[in-house]
């Protein structure tokens, strides 16, 4: 479990995060929402130990990933945004960091490779950006880490490969796994993450299942746009309203309008899903 | 699980630097064990009256001693050369091993592989050039290991007990060849860790930086000294009494200080460096 305590960080005189406090139980995939700039790779690099918090706490099964204590990284893996790769295939890769990794399954690698349509054969500065990517991906989630951070993994993929991406985090992730995926692009991973963290400067908005969400949120699609809605979209056909649910309805998230809601009405948002 | 030491985990991360040692080094090694061969093919090249221009093993020992010197400084960064980096160098940070042990393999590759492989290469490269009739005479490998017991000057062996007092805090009491080896060997350890320290604290244009840090400390350090021996009375007056009795016993006493200094320094500086080194491998944030 990762748990945040009173966080505080800052980057020279740019405050990211106030005392922010959070939890991620195990086993599950966590969207990690937020705009442009608001701390959502600062926070996954606190948590992978790649920064120190300045104040308050950050504890991965009990360890601080500050300290880069062995026991700590094998059980972790952070795949940044920006593709870095070695002048080699993503085989020899793998094989390379892959003995450290005492759950590492080379089979599952080459299998991945396949699902995820990548040349084997291939060094990695003879792949595409998106095929690069996919390889990277394949080599993250043969290592088997009990928790796998995922910083904006669908920027630069075809929709296909996004499909894919889909496709293999929901089918090769085991229940124990933590998943945490970055995204500034909702819908890339519609119907893959659950529980859904909103960040903002400073500040945590959201952090709740999708049950909790439409135990309290109700996502109407009608004909109107509808007076005491927290947000309204116009989509083809008609309107998303994103509302409370006074009436316990049932409803699907809309990941993006609930984005767009709790952008528009953060502190009444925050205080209802309390 | 050990956090600290796994010789097992530590086998895995020399052979994951040793996997990257020769694709990030050997390029610069080439070029380096490339100029033996450059110097044999121009002295070969130079006119001469008559007579076969010859350039003997011990002046070959001492271009390939340089080059070992100067692969020793490039080698932290391009070995490497992205540890400290806050993108390129995500992978090194999050491998599952100790800093001890990253640390340690940093200081087996820079300090004491690349100098081995440079050195055997170049005698390796310097004996096959000495297998034809051209300007190589002997072998630099005859000489290489033995060089330090070649050495045959008055100072050599001299005992150093009588010409400094008590006060002086003597480390070494003579010049053997094994206290000069060690010297040397504790040189090639001094210059690698500024070099390490430095592929540490910059980011960009590693080497260069520290080259320059180096000559900005050797011109401050120049002036103090200049300035202390020119206000002190005491050393002027010193200095005064040498004459052609005397100065032989003069230059042996400076040798046998400096040496002392070295010493001290040499074990200081890398001791505190190779600490900066480990501290910044454990901290460096990304």
């Amino acid at each position: 479990m990762i748990k945040i305590n009173n966080l505080d960080f800052a980057y020279k005189n740019t405050q990211v995060f106030k005392n922010i406090s959070l939890e991620f139980p195990k086993g599950n995939i966590y969207g990690l929402l937020g705009e442009n700039g608001v701390g959502k790779t600062t926070l996954l690099k606190l948590i992978c130990g790649l920064q120190k918090p300045q104040h308050g706490s950050v504890t991965v099964d009990g360890l601080i990933p500050s300290e880069r204590q062995p026991q700590f990284l094998q059980n972790v893996y952070f795949l940044p945004e920006e593709v870095i790769t070695e002048d080699t295939t993503p085989e020899k890769f793998v094989q390379k960091i892959g003995v450290f990794y005492p759950r590492y399954d080379f089979a599952l690698f080459n299998q991945l490779m396949k699902e995820l349509e990548v040349d084997l054969s291939k060094k990695f500065n003879e792949l595409s950006h998106g095929q690069k990517k996919k390889a990277l991906l394949a080599c993250a989630m043969s290592l088997q880490t009990d928790y796998l951070f995922l910083d904006e993994p669908t920027n630069g993929l075809d929709i296909p490969s996004k499909a894919l991406f889909r496709k293999v985090i929901s089918q090769y992730c085991s229940d124990d796994t933590t998943v945490i995926i970055s995204t500034h692009q909702v819908k890339d991973v519609e119907n893959l993450i659950d529980p859904i963290v909103i960040l903002d400067r400073d500040d945590v908005l959201l952090n709740a299942s999708f049950a909790e969400i439409i135990d309290k949120i109700y996502f109407e699609y009608g004909p109107e746009r509808l007076q005491n809605a927290y947000y309204t979209e116009m989509l083809p056909g008609g309107y998303i309203n994103v509302m409370p649910n006074t009436e316990h309805l049932e409803s699907n998230v809309n990941i993006e309008a609930l984005f767009n809601a709790v952008m528009k009405n953060k502190e009444t948002i925050k205080n209802l899903m309390k | 699980m050990n956090n600290t030491l796994d010789i097992k985990r530590f086998g895995k991360v020399l052979r994951r630097d040793g996997l990257n040692f020769f694709p990030n080094l050997i390029l610069s090694l080439a070029i380096l064990w490339a100029i033996p061969v450059v110097i044999y093919l121009f002295t070969s090249l130079m006119p001469t009256d008559g007579t076969k221009n010859v350039f003997d093993a011990f002046g070959r020992i001492n271009i390939i001693e340089t080059l070992t010197k100067i692969a020793i400084i490039i080698a932290p960064a391009r070995l490497y050369q992205y540890c400290n980096d806050s993108r390129k160098g995500i992978g090194y940070a999050m491998l599952p091993a100790s800093t001890l042990e990253k640390f340690l393999s940093m200081v087996i590759y820079c300090v004491i592989v690349t100098p081995i492989v440079y050195v055997a290469g170049a005698l390796a490269i310097d004996s096959i050039l000495a297998l034809f009739n051209g300007p190589y005479e002997g072998f630099a490998a005859t000489y290489y290991f033995n060089e330090f017991a070649q050495i045959d000057s008055s100072i050599a062996n001299h005992d150093v007990a009588g010409l400094l007092d008590d006060t002086w805090p003597i480390f070494v009491k003579n010049l053997s060849p094994t206290f000069l080896r060690i010297l040397s060997l504790l040189g090639l350890l001094t210059l690698s860790s500024i070099f390490m320290f430095g592929n540490m604290i910059f980011k960009k244009r590693k080497t260069g930086k520290m080259i320059g840090i180096l000559i900005l400390l050797a011109i401050i350090i120049m002036i103090i000294s200049i300035n202390y021996v020119a206000n002190n009375e005491a050393l002027i007056e010193y200095f005064n009494q040498i004459n052609e009795n005397n100065v032989t016993e003069f230059i042996e006493r400076m040798i046998f200080i400096w040496m002392n200094v070295a010493l001290y320094t040499e074990i200081i500086v890398s001791a505190l460096l190779l600490f900066g080194v480990y501290r910044k491998i454990k901290t460096q944030k990304y």
